[in-house]
């Protein structure tokens, strides 16, 4: 209609187009398919949250002070008025209660950041359960197992560098178990605090850490984890049309664009409205850290809750060699987690050699029950975490159920043996019993009332999926498709039908 | 960028009127009211965030006004992304990861010729090549190492307690047997080291009077009732503030190791391995506490080289 | 002289209510413009708090009045004869006659009233039967009868605390907070939520504490709170901290919404994953499905007949 203001998109376009040839591969990009199934949309969910974390994040570190240098607050909050603490927790209370918003932010970018690790870690459950770490997707699984190790060691470093009484406490945590390693482990402990704990120099550089170091590495392993979904294309589940060498959903462009546009804008507005009502690392009611204070009661934030879980269940054993030891702490804060990445970074490998004895190339993906074995040992797996995260707050849950803490504690020990025993032969039967119903997990047929020529009136179950069309149409390939005609049709008013724009006369 | 169907030999053979380009949408117009009442209600939520954030209003309505925001607006864009959109579904080819064995034989045969025609009889440039490179390694790892910080040397095995040591409070104030109560805590510290992470010991008043031999060899080390221990804990080195003065045990806040007073500290409970170290106290003449040595062992958690006794 | 006492007393109502006011204004003001925020909303404990003080203070005038009829009259005051009558009544079959203690419970002398007045005020005693566990529940007592009880026990013997009042004029809330995080979060927990101990112990949570009660208890240590003496917790110190207690931790500042109980992150990382990735997963499900439509062009050509969805 507007001559002159196509004119000047075109001529901006082609000026781009001239330079850079996007028409050759452009299309291809529009035209790449999305499987229509929620489970492919959790991975966005960390996507999304992991943008809220930077752009929230950007917002914060405009105000954040990362210095331990001792200044004396003063400001809004009274029971802080006059206490000499670092410049790292008065920056972060001022923020909290001088800058407009900043509470706000501070709280969206904490509740983004468990968002964040939690959708990856579903994400993660989905793409092995599903068995969408086959070749050849096994390099995607580790860059995955690594985004999610510094998705958490970056929640881990986010949290710490308030420099509140809890993150404090945690720090001094971490100190320890950097100091349990073999041969290394106290070099490295003072290498990374600039000294005996606990040094002057670690909230600066948690802080670099934090903001730059670590998200600049999850953003390249970002594009990598993406570049490799585009290369692959989406694996799939089967299902009508759906084959190894093609890939049945809806196109990018315009469907997905908005659909999964629309994602972002709906997760950034839980994360929000999250914020908005539920307060988030009060740190002003924390007090700053001081060394030797403490409170009860503290715990990391939920995706460490495994490992202070398991420092916790760990009995009470040390290994005393001539000369050296091999400390308490080391089994449960780094052997433990370094056997459990270890397993995740090779299962692909382990899987296909000693239980598929497949080396294929997969993309269309298995429902849990069709490999029984990783399925139960996924979920034998999971359910130890799982206790161990339950663990760590033995003292929480003694104190809300009134138990005594030392049954609670004992309660774990045992069931993270016992309960992980008990998941794998259960998970396996389910699996069993799931092979012999085809039909489980689909949604129930209709039952419908009929009525006879005699008047007379029945109950009878549907077909299947009467008056549901849309699962049974046959995939329309996407290269093939043209809606030029379409368009023409919109303009020409008269022809156009009243519902529907895709409606086309014959 | 119109494409003329001479691009697309076989279109005809997918008619636009086929129910793959029907929007899902059950009802039309209705889903077109919602989907505009969500972008509506997404700019009044938008205009209301704008409206309190000069009002500087809670971080409540800050947050449900942008969130609401935000979350209508997404509605609005899933629902006509969803609904209004051809239903599908559709389709597109995936190449496998595979190759041929010809192009397998091209590439090798590529790259393995001309690195052959580069380190012809050139051997000993790779052989140089990799040894100024490694030493690059190895050196480029030192300042980004070795500069972080000192060498733990001896720091990790003493305290700034030594013979004659005052305990004194945080405030600076020399602690004397009339400062507590059966049933009292107090933090204190040498009097050089105030407010140190390491050097941070308890000061428990046990009982009434009379030493507490908590074990042979440590006779007078915790004179009229009096019993000092360090703070650090020495599973993960949290301090071990809480003391429950019935039960006689110190229990450490963080993985509730529990250490039992008037046994030395020893852990009765919890991930814990080795007892509190215990400060020698004595009264001087002036009526002071002060210790008698350092403590005898290094005090916290353990690390490589602290060595194989328990 | 009473006039003296009473004009006194009056300022010091005004001075214990001012920080409830200074409280209340903003809660009612978010719990008007944020309906959730009325969820966490303290104004309840603000009440209790301002009233049992109230009854508090205008108790203590009368009970001072009665004392300076004492000192005139030099003998048993009604005071004294009503706290006897209670004691018979209600604590004697455990603590003996004169609380000289019995099989069933320990004698009560040299704990002073204050001890007293913290144990039947916060309902430990009377236990429910002897040999249970001193449980926090409502106290049996009104405020006159358990100072009774408490008077006529502490002139059974020589020592002890008396009642404390403490005056929270001028009290510095930040050398109270520091004095809380040192002393009390390693058990109560730093937002006083209170938490477990060792085998079926609690440090319980200090919400709903008079000054009274949290100064009688910082000095007499019950059951195995330790004791915090003047040379630990000095006279002004105590104001500071009961004025920090009963001010931040009765009614903590949570400007960011739901306090979640302030047990912190087992709380948030239960709403984290439950609410905030259970929500984002919800919305993905909507999203994520395929829409199914209805055929309208071979719908009930099976059936035939009329049909209904059951």
């Amino acid at each position: 209609m507007d001559e002159g203001r196509n004119g000047m998109i075109d001529a901006i376009y082609n000026w781009i187009d001239n330079r850079l040839a996007l028409s050759k591969s452009g299309r291809h990009l529009l035209n790449k398919i999305f499987p229509d199934h929620w489970s492919f949309m959790i991975g966005e969910i960390a996507l999304y949250s992991f943008i809220v974390l930077l752009i929230s994040g950007i917002f914060l570190t405009l105000y954040f002070v990362p210095s331990e240098a001792i200044v004396t607050y003063h400001g809004a909050y009274k029971p802080l008025d006059g206490m000499r603490v670092s410049e790292a927790y008065a920056s972060t209370i001022n923020l909290t209660f001088a800058v407009r918003g900043g509470l706000f932010m501070r709280q969206l970018h904490h509740w983004a950041a468990n968002i964040f690790v939690g959708s990856i870690v579903v994400h993660m459950l989905r793409v092995f359960f599903t068995g969408a770490f086959r070749r050849p997707r096994e390099a995607n699984w580790m860059i995955g197992a690594t985004l999610l190790i510094l998705a958490i060691f970056n929640g881990f470093l986010g949290y710490s560098i308030p420099d509140d009484l809890v993150s404090g406490t945690g720090i001094r945590i971490a100190f320890s178990i950097l100091e349990s390693i073999p041969f290394v482990g106290t070099n490295l402990a003072f290498f990374l605090f600039g000294g005996n704990y606990p040094g002057t120099d670690i909230i600066p550089r948690f802080f670099i850490l934090h903001v730059l170091i670590l998200p600049l590495i999850i953003l390249g392993l970002l594009a990598g984890h993406l570049g490799m979904l585009v290369k692959h294309k989406h694996a799939q589940f089967k299902g009508r049309g759906a084959r190894n060498d093609n890939v049945v959903g809806s196109p990018l462009w315009p469907n997905y664009a908005a659909k999964a546009g629309g994602f972002f804008f709906l997760t950034t507005g839980v994360t929000a409205i999250l914020a908005a009502l539920v307060q988030i690392n009060p740190i002003w009611q924390y007090g700053p850290y001081v060394p030797y204070k403490v409170s009860y009661a503290v715990q990391p934030d939920w995706y460490m809750g495994w490992l202070d879980g398991a420092l916790r269940v760990m009995p009470a054993w040390e290994i005393h060699l001539p000369g050296h030891m091999v400390p308490n702490v080391f089994f449960p804060g780094i052997l433990l987690p370094g056997v459990t990445f270890t397993l995740i970074y090779l299962w692909p490998f382990i899987e296909a050699k000693f239980i598929t004895h497949d080396y294929s190339e997969h993309h269309l993906l298995d429902q849990p029950r069709d490999n029984p074995l990783r399925t139960s040992i996924g979920a034998a797996v999971f359910a130890f975490y799982f206790v161990l995260f339950g663990a760590s707050a033995t003292d929480v849950l003694a104190n809300y159920l009134q138990v005594s803490l030392n049954v609670v504690l004992w309660v774990f020990r045992i069931s993270c043996i016992v309960i992980p025993i008990i998941v794998f032969p259960v998970a396996y039967k389910i699996c069993l019993e799931l092979q012999k119903t085809p039909d489980a997990g689909k949604r129930k047929r209709h039952v419908i009332i009929v009525r006879d020529p005699e008047g007379a009136y029945h109950s009878v179950e549907s077909a299947e999926y009467v008056g549901y069309v849309a699962p049974e149409l046959n995939p329309v390939d996407i290269e093939e498709v043209d809606l030029q005609p379409e368009i023409d049709a919109l303009n020409t008013p008269k022809e156009t039908p009243q519902d529907g724009i895709y409606q086309v006369p014959r | 960028m119109s494409e003329t169907t001479e691009e697309h030999p076989d279109l005809e053979s997918v008619p636009l009127d086929a129910p793959q380009f029907e929007v899902a949408a059950r009802n039309v117009k209705r889903t077109e009211y919602i989907t505009f009442a969500s972008f509506i209600l997404a700019l009044i939520a938008f205009a209301a965030f704008g409206a309190a954030y000069t009002q500087n209003a809670s971080t409540g309505i800050f947050g449900l006004t942008i969130g609401l925001g935000l979350f209508f607006f997404g509605f609005g864009l899933v629902s006509w992304g969803k609904y209004l959109m051809p239903q599908g579904p559709f389709s597109e080819p995936r190449p496998l990861m595979e190759t041929t064995e010809k192009e397998k034989e091209l590439l090798k045969a590529d790259f393995t010729s001309r690195g052959k025609v580069a380190i012809k009889r050139r051997s000993f440039l790779v052989k140089a090549m990799a040894a100024a490179g490694g030493i690059f390694g190895i050196v480029a790892a030192f300042p980004l190492i070795r500069s972080l910080g000192p060498l733990p040397k001896n720091s990790l095995m003493t305290t700034k307690w030594r013979k004659g040591s005052y305990l004194t409070t945080i405030y600076g104030d020399k602690v004397k047997p009339s400062d507590m109560e059966v049933g009292g805590i107090l933090t204190v510290f040498p009097e050089d080291d105030l407010g140190s992470a390491i050097s941070q010991t308890i000061l428990l008043r046990v009982k009434e009077s009379g030493n507490i031999v908590t074990m042979a060899g440590r006779e007078d080390w915790a004179p009229d009732g009096f019993i000092a221990f360090s703070k650090v804990c020495t599973h993960a080195g949290c301090p071990v503030g809480l003391y429950e003065h019935l039960e006689q045990l110190l229990v450490c806040p963080c993985h509730q190791s529990m250490f039992n007073v008037k046994d030395g500290a020893m852990p009765v409970f919890g991930p814990a391995p080795r007892p509190l170290p215990q400060l020698p106290i004595y009264i001087d003449s002036d009526g002071y506490f002060r210790a008698r040595a350092g403590y005898d062992e290094p005090i916290g958690p353990g690390f490589w080289t602290r060595g194989g006794t328990a | 002289m009473v006039e003296a006492v009473k004009r006194s007393l009056g300022k010091r109502l005004k001075a214990l209510l001012k920080p409830n006011k200074k409280i209340a204004a903003p809660l009612v003001l978010a719990a008007a413009v944020v309906i959730p925020q009325l969820l966490f909303s303290a104004s309840a404990g603000a009440g209790v708090l301002s009233h049992s003080e109230t009854n508090r203070s205008k108790h203590y005038q009368s009970q001072m009045s009665q004392r300076a009829a004492a000192a005139a009259v030099g003998a048993k005051t009604p005071q004294l004869q009503e706290g006897r009558t209670l004691f018979d009544e209600n604590c004697s079959s455990c603590h003996g006659v004169d609380a000289a203690g019995s099989k069933l419970g320990p004698s009560l002398h040299g704990l002073g009233a204050g001890v007293v007045n913290l144990w039947v005020s916060s309902g430990w005693m009377p236990l429910a039967n002897p040999g249970a566990e001193p449980a926090r529940k409502p106290a049996l007592f009104d405020t006159s009868q358990t100072d009774a009880i408490s008077q006529y026990v502490a002139s059974l013997s020589k020592g002890g605390i008396p009642i404390l009042y403490p005056d929270l004029k001028g009290a510095d809330v930040a050398e109270g907070f520091s004095i809380f995080a040192l002393n009390c979060a390693p058990c109560h927990t730093i937002t006083g939520a209170g938490d477990a101990l060792s085998n079926g112990l609690y440090a319980p949570p200090l919400h709903g504490l008079t000054s009274t009660q949290v100064a009688e208890a910082v000095r007499s240590g019950p059951n195995n709170m330790p004791v915090f003496s003047t040379g630990v917790v000095s006279k002004s110190q105590l104001k500071d901290l009961v004025a920090y207690v009963t001010g931040y931790i009765e009614h903590p500042d949570s400007p960011g919404g739901l306090g979640l109980g302030g047990v912190g992150p087992v709380a948030e990382g239960f709403i984290g994953l439950f609410a905030g990735v259970g929500l984002c997963l919800l919305v993905a499900f909507w999203i994520g499905d395929r829409t199914e439509k209805e055929d309208k062009s071979h719908s009930d050509e099976e059936v035939g007949v009329e049909k209904a969805h059951v």
